[in-house]
């Protein structure tokens, strides 16, 4: 090892001071990493989104008659949208903090000066940049093929994008909090979020459905992040806008509540 | 002030004390620490541990004796169930603290996603140094530690060798003064373990507080100016190997740690 100079030790009694904040540097590692991924993290859900809006909105959709009044293609694009934000979320979460834990990574993490809140807030904005990345792509793409244009109502779709970015985050976030190995992350994806997704409405009207199953179809929390995604791009949903909203954005302050006591608790472990 | 990272400091040569004098506030102090885990198992138990600022201190121990969850407590990696813990007079969990700490952990603990440059830069950034700077210190330690040839790559794509040096240079990102190395030479040959010893030597040398834990017996003995040895969560005792040696009779630190950990470990 060859020498080098190095400057006096940092006073002992003087209190923390960061050049930069400790937040925008983890923050910007969590972009960094999936940006570095960007095959995976970004074009994969974005091309397999677009296959189900060629699949079933271009050469199905045409077979089947229109929603409320609204053709299968653009009737299917905003659950589409919801489930992808929902799937990246859950996986940005999963694969960054879990792998951070499996391999004691997140121990430089704790050990620095940054704040509880501060590690929570930076993997759950991360998980929103890439929400948001991919949903811009995905609108990008299935917009054009299913003829779409201005958003009905654009604050609904704007509050409501904004919970359901939180949402997936957060969920990502709590799960790999809670994950013990890849079996565990994959098992959670599709034991519990890819039937949910399936459920919510995604590719139908729950008022199609016997009764019972429509009042069920309103237990799963996927089908208020599409109705409030179609309400926003439509106009209109099997719910009213203000329900829609609001139980998106309970369920967002409560995810972040979940999430917040994870890691103010010590409970997060590597 | 002297060059820490330059000049010969061969094992052979004892480490003379450095202690600080002018009342500064201990490098670490530990007071009552207990750490019962989840499943009921105290690794830690009323544990008491003082640090005097620029000491070269050792901590030994077997396999599950408590080094790990000490160092976990410290480095707010595990949250003790009771107990105080200051560094440099300040709160263990408390920002200061932290800023003044670096770990070299024992298992090689990096971030998968980042290339090594980036893995010290990014390191530096969460304890708050700016972007230039922290470029300029990651170039400075990469070439220190014959890296700089390997800053673009992944770490899984180096040599475990290569490995144990990039999480040393990425403790000394920070310059911390309190310098936590937890077994840092195992599983290293002979050449690296000396080149790793010249470059802590060199840091203690000036000024910085080094806290190791190591199985290295003679490394130990050698290498810090107090030594002490922990046992079923407990420190069972403490002081210069001179003075240890001179306690227990003993011709040198094994043999100490023999009649201290080992014989008491199979009496209780």
């Amino acid at each position: 090892m060859s020498s080098t100079g190095r400057p006096a030790l940092p006073a002992y009694d003087e209190p923390f001071r960061a050049e930069r904040s400790p937040f925008l540097w983890l923050l910007e590692r969590e972009v960094l990493r999936f940006l570095t991924i960007w095959r995976y993290s970004v074009v994969g859900p974005v091309l397999s989104t677009m296959l189900f809006v060629v699949v079933f909105g271009s050469a199905l959709g045409s077979h089947v008659d229109t929603i409320d009044g609204v053709g299968y293609g653009s009737f299917i694009v905003p659950g589409l949208f919801a489930q992808a934000i929902v799937n990246v979320g859950f996986f940005n979460g999963t694969t960054s903090l879990f792998e951070a834990r499996r391999d004691r990574y997140i121990n430089d993490v704790f050990a620095s000066p940054l704040r509880w809140w501060e590690i929570n807030a930076a993997l759950v904005g991360g998980g929103i940049a890439r929400g948001a990345v991919v949903g811009a792509g995905v609108l990008a793409v299935a917009l054009p093929l299913t003829h779409g244009g201005t958003p009905a109502r654009p604050l609904v779709l704007l509050f409501g994008t904004l919970g359901l970015l939180l949402v997936a985050a957060q969920v990502g976030v709590i799960a790999g909090a809670h994950a013990k190995s890849l079996d565990h992350v994959y098992s959670m994806e599709s034991i519990i979020l890819l039937p949910l997704g399936f459920l919510g409405g995604v590719f139908y009207s729950v008022h199609q459905l016997p009764p019972f199953w429509d009042t069920l179809s309103h237990l799963d929390p996927v089908f208020w992040l599409v109705q409030v995604e179609r309400i926003g791009f439509l106009g209109q949903g099997d719910v009213g806008a203000g329900w829609a909203l609001a139980v998106v954005w309970t369920l967002a302050a409560a995810l972040t509540a979940w999430s917040a006591t994870l890691f103010a608790t010590g409970r997060l472990k590597p | 002030m002297a060059d820490p990272l330059s000049g010969p400091a061969p094992l052979a040569t004892p480490a003379a004390p450095t202690h600080r004098s002018g009342g500064s506030p201990p490098a670490l102090r530990v007071e009552g620490l207990r750490k019962t885990y989840g499943d009921g198992f105290t690794a830690v138990s009323g544990l008491d541990l003082e640090i005097p600022d620029g000491a070269f201190f050792g901590l030994l121990g077997p396999n599950g004796a408590g080094k790990t969850t000490l160092i976990g407590s410290v480095c707010n990696i595990v949250r003790p169930t009771a107990g105080r813990l200051s560094v440099f007079g300040h709160d263990h969990r408390s920002r200061q603290a932290r800023g003044l700490l670096g770990l070299a952990a024992q298992e090689i603990n990096v971030d998968r996603f980042l290339s090594i440059r980036q893995i010290l830069i990014y390191h530096a950034g969460y304890h708050g140094i700016g972007r230039k700077a922290a470029a300029r210190r990651a170039d400075e330690l990469l070439a220190l530690f014959r890296l700089d040839d390997k800053a673009g790559q992944r770490a899984y794509e180096l040599s475990g060798g290569m490995q144990r040096r990039l999480v040393l240079a990425r403790a000394l990102m920070h310059h911390p003064r309190l310098l936590i190395l937890d077994e840092p030479t195992a599983g290293v040959d002979v050449e690296l373990r000396s080149e790793i010893w010249r470059v802590v030597k060199g840091l203690n040398a000036a000024g910085t507080t080094i806290l190791l834990t190591t199985h290295y017996l003679e490394e130990a003995e050698t290498l810090c100016d107090e030594i002490a040895l922990l046992r079923a969560g407990r420190i069972v005792d403490r002081g210069s190997s001179a003075s240890l040696r001179e306690r227990y009779a003993a011709r040198d630190i094994s043999e100490v740690y023999d009649r201290v950990i080992t014989a008491e470990g199979v009496a209780s």
